[in-house]
């Protein structure tokens, strides 16, 4: 299974990630980060394919798929 | 724990500090046109082994320049107002190796540096202009630019702007640029290739990214890549199938005689005549 990664730090919490996840493996979480902006968490990491658009369209290097060996 | 792969070409620390998060509002496109470009500086590195010291990043002003002001990890200048593609010129004449990006915002490239930019497709000098089309002046409260579309509500223009915009694309190519394309920041394959060709054709290649600003347009960054999804259609399509919507996709790519070459030729023609007496200044 593909593992998720977000940077705290650095999401400001545009959700864009969710938005162009084609298998919807994210949802906006229930936590804040220290600056008020909602982080994207993991739906159901199953269904993530490891296709990296979230990677790919995010505006602040925030994001990051660890795909799964094998 | 796994990072973006991209961080790798970016400054997260600086003398003063920490430099990241970037500077850009939430869902900004500018993030988004910076991670495309390093996506393709990264497979242009690794397929055409040009080393990353041969790249050079130059900006004006605008969001679009602060990009290459503190976060990237390449050669880079942020330099006056409109004026990047003059600054550009002088890199390459110093070292005509280089592979030169040139971030621009709308306003740079259209209204200020609008001498600049139609000589620089007239010269054809080897240089790749990104230019980040959001409409409006976004890093001074949201102004009306030439490039914002008519019936467009912007701080200047409460009841909607009545101005033609300019079809920066179309300018490009008929001042003579060897590449020419549009793309919208939600086509991020697109972007990428389109880089990649610009880098690596020789003249001048023109890229006008149409990207989002969700403060000023006071919509959500997701509803704006919708939006651009909806609003463009592929200029392969007959103009009367477009039902007003902006074309996309690759405008023109021709081979043209590139500035530093057509220079180097009279140096040749010199050097042919006179090589001996050349060689012997050089001796």
């Amino acid at each position: 299974m593909n593992r998720l990664w977000i940077d705290e730090r650095y999401c400001k919490g545009c959700l864009i990630c969710l938005d162009v996840c084609p298998t919807k493996a994210l949802k906006p979480s229930q936590e804040i980060n220290a600056k008020g902006y909602i982080l994207p968490t993991s739906n159901d990491m199953k269904r993530c394919t490891g296709c990296g658009l979230c990677e790919l369209m995010c505006p602040d290097f925030a994001i990051a798929i660890e795909k799964a060996e094998g | 724990m796994k990072r973006h792969p991209m961080l790798k070409y970016l400054k997260e620390e600086g003398p003063m500090g920490p430099r990241m998060p970037l500077i850009f509002c939430p869902g900004c496109g500018s993030g988004q046109v910076l991670n495309y470009t390093l996506h393709a500086v990264d497979e242009i590195i690794g397929e055409d082994k040009i080393r990353k010291e041969q790249f050079l990043f130059i900006s004006g002003i605008g969001c679009s320049g602060r990009i290459t002001s503190h976060y990237l990890n390449f050669d880079s200048a942020w330099t006056i107002h409109g004026r990047a593609l003059a600054v550009a010129t002088g890199a390459l004449l110093a070292n005509p190796a280089f592979k030169i990006i040139v971030f621009t915002g709308d306003g740079d490239t259209g209204s200020i540096g609008g001498n600049h930019f139609i000589h620089a497709c007239r010269r054809n000098i080897d240089v790749t202009i990104l230019c980040l089309n959001n409409g409006l002046y976004g890093m001074t409260g949201g102004q009306h630019a030439p490039t914002t579309p008519i019936g467009t509500i912007t701080t200047t223009t409460p009841y909607r702007n009545r101005e033609a915009a300019f079809d920066l694309c179309k300018l490009a190519e008929i001042a003579g640029a060897s590449y020419v394309a549009r793309w919208t920041t939600a086509h991020p394959r697109q972007v990428i290739k389109s880089i990649m060709k610009g880098i690596r054709k020789k003249g001048t290649a023109f890229i006008e990214i149409l990207s989002q600003c969700p403060v000023h347009e006071r919509m959500l960054p997701v509803a704006l890549l919708k939006r651009f999804k909806e609003s463009t259609i592929r200029i392969s399509k007959t103009e009367e199938s477009r039902h007003g919507k902006t074309p996309i996709g690759e405008f023109c790519d021709v081979d043209r005689k590139e500035w530093n070459e057509s220079y180097q030729e009279i140096i040749d023609q010199f050097l042919a005549v006179n090589g001996k007496a050349h060689e012997q200044i050089v001796d």
